[in-house]
Order: C-alpha cells, then sequence, then structure tokens
C-alpha cells in the first residue's frame, strides 16, 4: 500500500499532465485557458506537498486569480477567427516543423548531456531553516540577502506598468469626463442668473433665449459641464 | 473510539467529514436565514412588512423559495456552452463554500489550521472572478457578457486594496494564520488602530460580493441581471447560494481581522467563542441590508475611481505608516525573540 | 500522515462536499422539473428583439489593461506578505528596502495617474 502523500502526488502529476496536453490540444481557446487552470491548481498542490506552503497560494492568487483571468479575457474577447487560423497552419507548418525539429534536437543534446552535480545540496544558497514556516525562511532573506534581486523585480514591474500602458491607453475623442475639482468649484453665481420679469414681457425682448447664441462661448460652459456632471 | 478517530486511516476521513459538515450545514442554514432577514429588513425600512406568509412570520419562505427553484425548468439557451454554463454557478458555489474551511470558530477550532489561512482566504476570493466570467462568456448574450466583465473588472480593482488592508492586519499580528490573528487581538481590536482600514475593507467588500451600491454588474436598469440574465432554476440558485455564502464569508472575515473573530467583548468569557463569531457576523450582514437599503447605485465611472484612485493610494500609503509607526516604537511581533 | 497533507485534507473534503451538495441540487432540479425547451425559450435574452449579432465580439481595451495593472499590483502584494511577517527580525535594513520597492512602483503609479490610464469615461 502506498502512503497517502505518494498517492496524492501521483494524482495530482497525472492530473496536471494530461491538463497540460489538454491546452495544447483543445480547440476552443476558451476551454484551453480552463484547463491551463487546472494544471496550475495541481501544480500548487505539488508544491503543498513539498511543504511550500507560501508558493503554493502565490501561485494561486498571482497565476490563477490574475494572470489566467488576463487569458481569459483575451481570449474571449478577441474573436479569434478558427478558418483564417486554420489556412494559415498549412502556410507555416513547414517553418514550425523545422523550428520545433531544432528546439526538440537541443533539448535532447542537453538531456542526454545532463548530470547532477555530486555535491548539489552543499551548493544551495540558504538552507530551509528548520524551526520555522517557509514564508517566515523566505521573509528573512529576500528583502536583506537578495535586496538587489528584490530591487530589480521592482524595476521589472515598473517597466511592465508604463509598457502595458504606452501599448494599450489611448484617450479616446468625444466622452465626457467627471472633473470633480471643476464641480466642486463651481458657485452659484457662475449659473444661476436671478431676473426681473415684467409681465407679459417675451424672452426675446428681455434677451433670455438659452442656449444664447455663438457669439458668447463664455457663458455656454457651465451649461455644457452641468449636464456632463450632474447624474 | 478515539484512537478510531485519530489513529486510523479511515477514523481520520470520517472525523474530517464530520467537521466539515458541522461547518457547511449551519453556514448554509444561516444564508438561508439572511435572505428572509434581508427581505425583513428591507421591509422594516421602506415601512413594509416583509415575507410573512409561509409558516409563523414567514419563517420557512427561503424553503419555499427553495422549492420553488427545484420544481423550475433548466433553461440551457440554445447558443451557450451546455457544459460551461453548468459549471459556472458551481464554481460560485464551491468556492464561497471551501472558504469557510480555514475560518476558525472557536481558540485553534479551525477545520483546516493551516499556516497561510489568510493567503489561503485571499486566493479563494480572488478565484470568485472565474464563476462570474465563465457564467457570461457560456451564456452567449451580450448583456451576460456586458455584465460579467463590468463584474470581473470592479472585482479585480477591490482586490488590490483588500491585498493592502491584509497586510496592514498581517504587520500588526505577525502572522499569517487566522487563529493567531485572532490569538493577537486579545487586548486590542484592529478596528481601533486600524480604523481607516477598517472602512476601507468594509467597502471594498461590498465591491467584491457585488452588492449595492456597487452592484453594477446586475443593474436591472440597464443590463437586466448581468452574467446571470439566462439562469432559471437551481442553476439560478446555486449563483444565489454562492453569493450570499460569500458575504457571509467576508462578514466572517471581517469579524476576524478587525473585530477579535471568537474574542469576547468586555470580559464576557462565559459565552462561547462561537456565539461571539456568530454575532459579529450577524452585525456585518445587517449593515449589508442597511447599506442595500440607503445608497443608490454607484456609476461605474465612479466606482473604479474609488478603487484606483482612493483606496489603492491610501491602503498602501497606511502599509507604510503602520510599518513605520511598529519599526519606530519597536512593537513589531517578533521583534522581541 | 504527512503534516502538511493532514493539514490541507480538510480542504479537499470541503471541496467533494460542496460539489456533492451544487451537483445535487441542480441533478435533482433537471430530474423533477418538467424540461421542455422550444426555440423562443432558449434563445438568448435581448429585450424582446430577435438576436442580432454574435454575444461573443471584441471589446473594450481598457479592460484589458485594467487586468495587466492589477497582475502588477497583485504582485506587489504577494512581495509584501512575507515582508510583513519577518519585518520585527529583519529590522532596519529589510524596512528601508521595501521603500525602496514601493517607491519605484509608486513612480509607476503616478505615470498612469497621469498618463490617464486610471480613469474611465
Amino acid at each position: 500500500m502506498i502512503s497517502a502523500s505518494a498517492f496524492f502526488f501521483y494524482l495530482f502529476s497525472a492530473i496536471l499532465l494530461a491538463s497540460a496536453a489538454a491546452v495544447v490540444t483543445s480547440r476552443n481557446p476558451v476551454h484551453a485557458v480552463l484547463f491551463l487552470i487546472l494544471a496550475f491548481f495541481n501544480a500548487a498542490g505539488l508544491f503543498l506537498l513539498a511543504g511550500a506552503e507560501f508558493l503554493a497560494m502565490i501561485l494561486l492568487i498571482v497565476y490563477v486569480g490574475a494572470v489566467a483571468v488576463l487569458f481569459l479575457f483575451v481570449v474571449m474577447m478577441l474573436d479569434v477567427d478558427f478558418v483564417q487560423l486554420r489556412e494559415g497552419v498549412q502556410k507555416y507548418a513547414p517553418v514550425g516543423a523545422a523550428v520545433g525539429a531544432v528546439l526538440f534536437g537541443e533539448l535532447w543534446a542537453v538531456v542526454l548531456g545532463w548530470q547532477v552535480s555530486p555535491g548539489a545540496d552543499s551548493l544551495q544558497g540558504s538552507p530551509t531553516p528548520a524551526n520555522m514556516d517557509n514564508t517566515h525562511a523566505l521573509g528573512q532573506v529576500l528583502y536583506t540577502d537578495y535586496v538587489y534581486l528584490f530591487q530589480v523585480s521592482s524595476l521589472i514591474l515598473l517597466v511592465a506598468m508604463i509598457g502595458a500602458i504606452v501599448l494599450t491607453h489611448r484617450r479616446r475623442e468625444g466622452t465626457r469626463r467627471q472633473n470633480i475639482t471643476m464641480q466642486q468649484t463651481r458657485s452659484v453665481r457662475d449659473t444661476l442668473e436671478t431676473l426681473q420679469v415684467r409681465m407679459g414681457a417675451g424672452v426675446q425682448e428681455l434677451g433670455i433665449l438659452r442656449p444664447r447664441p455663438r457669439a458668447e462661448p463664455a457663458e455656454e460652459e457651465p451649461r455644457h459641464e452641468h449636464a456632463a456632471g450632474d447624474h | 473510539m478515539h484512537d478510531f478517530f485519530f489513529n486510523t486511516l479511515v477514523g481520520h476521513v470520517l472525523l474530517v467529514m464530520g467537521e466539515t459538515l458541522a461547518v457547511l450545514v449551519p453556514v448554509l442554514m444561516l444564508m438561508a436565514y439572511s435572505t428572509y432577514f434581508e427581505r425583513k429588513a428591507l421591509g422594516a425600512f421602506q415601512l413594509r412588512r416583509g415575507p410573512n406568509r409561509v409558516g409563523p412570520f414567514g419563517l420557512t419562505q427561503p424553503f419555499a423559495d427553495a422549492v420553488k427553484l427545484l420544481f423550475k425548468e433548466t433553461i440551457i439557451p440554445a447558443g451557450a456552452n451546455r457544459l460551461l454554463f453548468l459549471m459556472a454557478p458551481a464554481i460560485t458555489f464551491v468556492l464561497a463554500c471551501m472558504a469557510w474551511a480555514v475560518i476558525p470558530t472557536f481558540d485553534g477550532g479551525a477545520v483546516a489550521d493551516i499556516n497561510v489561512g489568510i493567503l489561503y482566504l485571499f486566493a479563494i476570493s480572488s478565484l470568485g472572478v472565474y464563476g462570474i466570467v465563465v457564467a457570461g462568456w457560456a451564456s452567449n448574450s451580450k448583456y451576460a457578457f456586458l455584465g460579467a466583465l463590468r463584474s470581473a473588472a470592479q472585482m479585480i480593482s477591490y482586490e488590490v486594496s483588500i491585498g493592502f488592508v491584509l497586510v496592514c492586519v498581517i504587520l500588526c499580528a505577525g502572522s499569517l494564520n487566522l487563529n493567531d490573528i485572532v490569538r493577537a487581538q486579545k487586548n486590542l481590536w484592529y478596528c481601533v488602530p486600524l480604523f481607516p482600514m477598517f472602512v476601507v475593507f468594509l467597502v471594498s467588500m461590498l465591491a467584491e460580493t457585488n452588492r449595492a451600491p456597487f452592484d453594477l454588474p446586475e443593474g436591472e436598469s440597464e443590463i437586466v441581471a448581468g452574467f446571470f440574465v439566462e439562469y432559471s432554476s437551481m442553476a439560478f440558485g446555486l449563483f444565489f447560494l454562492g453569493e450570499y455564502t460569500n458575504m457571509l464569508l467576508m462578514s466572517a472575515l471581517a469579524s476576524i481581522l478587525f473585530l477579535g473573530g471568537w474574542q469576547a467583548p468586555f470580559g464576557l468569557s462565559f459565552i462561547p467563542g462561537v456565539v461571539w463569531l456568530l454575532l459579529k457576523i450577524c452585525m456585518f450582514m445587517f449593515f449589508y441590508f442597511w447599506v442595500r437599503a440607503t445608497f443608490p447605485r454607484y456609476r461605474y465611472d465612479q466606482l473604479m475611481r474609488l478603487g484606483w484612485k482612493v483606496f489603492l493610494p491610501l491602503s498602501l500609503g497606511w502599509v507604510v505608516v503602520t510599518a513605520g509607526f511598529l519599526e519606530v516604537f519597536h512593537m513589531l511581533p517578533g521583534e522581541s525573540m | 500522515m504527512h503534516l502538511v497533507l493532514a493539514n490541507y485534507f480538510p480542504v479537499l473534503v470541503f471541496l467533494a462536499i460542496a460539489l456533492g451538495i451544487g451537483g445535487a441540487m441542480v441533478g435533482g432540479s433537471m430530474l423533477v422539473a418538467r424540461q421542455m425547451p422550444y426555440a423562443e425559450k432558449v434563445s438568448a435574452y435581448e429585450c424582446g428583439f430577435e438576436a442580432f449579432g454574435d454575444a461573443r465580439r471584441r471589446f473594450d481595451v481598457r479592460f484589458y489593461l485594467v487586468a495587466i495593472l492589477f497582475i502588477i499590483f497583485d504582485l506587489e502584494v504577494a512581495f509584501l506578505f512575507p515582508w510583513a511577517i519577518s519585518l520585527g527580525r529583519i529590522g532596519l535594513f529589510g524596512f528601508f528596502s521595501m521603500l525602496a520597492f514601493l517607491g519605484v512602483l509608486t513612480v509607476g503609479f503616478i505615470y498612469e495617474w497621469c498618463k490617464g490610464a486610471l480613469e474611465w469615461e
């Protein structure tokens, strides 16, 4: 009888491999992303079995909770034209196959030449401390011993942030924005005008017909703002 | 007997299943009655009686509703993806239930007392987007899709500030274990020193569960019912269950993080911790209903601005302030060790 | 049993039981209620009109931007968690190391703000 942890290890690994295969083979891109999520879950399970609780949770939070949501957004909203894709496959198949073959050959060479260094255990930079959980252990070294790497990661995030904005952000024309400062600083005098109206006098006679003719744009501004802000 | 439950595999599995049911059944009962109390409370706010026909004071109304839903036809739209269409409500419901595994109901009393409990809850709440997005996409209906997108963008926006609020609490407690966080509040509940974060959490919790005044994803007046417009019968029922279970969960989380969970106030510790936790949860549920009865719906651009331009900088700044304060006054947990 | 496994086993049990309850409810409803679908009933809701166009189509790029910014801030939070629990032991150096990290990201945040990427019209 195998132990419970071995049972779960094989269970998670089997589902992980199967769903990874399904990611590449499924025809519907949304299904592929959902299989990818299943694969992430099982990877998190494997992390847990290895005792890396923090990594398992971060895998779920960052990859499943954020990255895969973006993937799902993309595949759901970019309508992928399957017929066009299929045509493309035939055109690019020889090139793709050649690149794949080269990559496979290289990987094969690496696998053949692979051997584990005999002193691998002693090469570990920071061995896991025995008397604390791994979140504490990570916190103790990440911000002090590995401070340069940590700072570099902040720069990477900064580049990602700026890149995303530069690539995707467009200011659209013809939309109205709410300008809170403008709304708050309006005074009654800017918008309201109290008039004494004689009995029987028409609006044209008094010159209070709205909107006023184009000649006075300064008077038009508050009206426009009022319409945008007051919901 | 003790030996059987703690030392054999079968016994252990049975024990855990028993514990699971002991948590889930009360949670589902509480959920059923929170729908009843919501209707009663809304009725009272609007000078009506609320449900009062089925059973004494309408007390069996939730079960009548459940039976009605059960006997309705499950309509699956022709253009829908059948499997994903039925999976979406299940995702919402299962996630809402799974989160309860780590909620401590008394000292040391969580079914799964894991070291990274708060991260687990954060992970589960960030997965909540999937039920909604999958539902919106699988229905193949414009309203559902638009509602799902809005809902997803809203949930992920507010999740960032929830994350920073959690970091503030962890800074004070020095642990990711929910039980330790509750224990650290023995003398002072965190709603006092972290009051601004408490407010940010309360508002983000409304947005995270898509409740009024942030219920734009299901805004009846513009996109009919949002992501579940095509759902009927028990598939709809599961969404409903999931939504209320999530509300209960966020209430429980708020009580654990800021109101001392099972800790008794004023030294009234002869009343068991479970009762206190329940009372605090009910208080937050009432807060939900009260807000729903009081505030009109937000506009979408205002909602996004509140999340990204107000709550995000505020909570991030507060993380730095809290850490600096604790660092300067040497009050950090673990420092004396 | 393996210690971590013993801690997390209840989570699996919760998953199984919740799946069971959910499946039983939907399945039970499909069994006991009469299912009589016809073309009008199973068409997508569109205010009584015939549906026009496919619901799955291109959408505002703004949603992607929100998702990308969310990933970045989520990672920032992920970096904050281990820092928060071990701040007492890594002292002032750890504190300032994190301040520098947050400072760099605040620059990015200010850039976003000024570019108007956080605005929604």
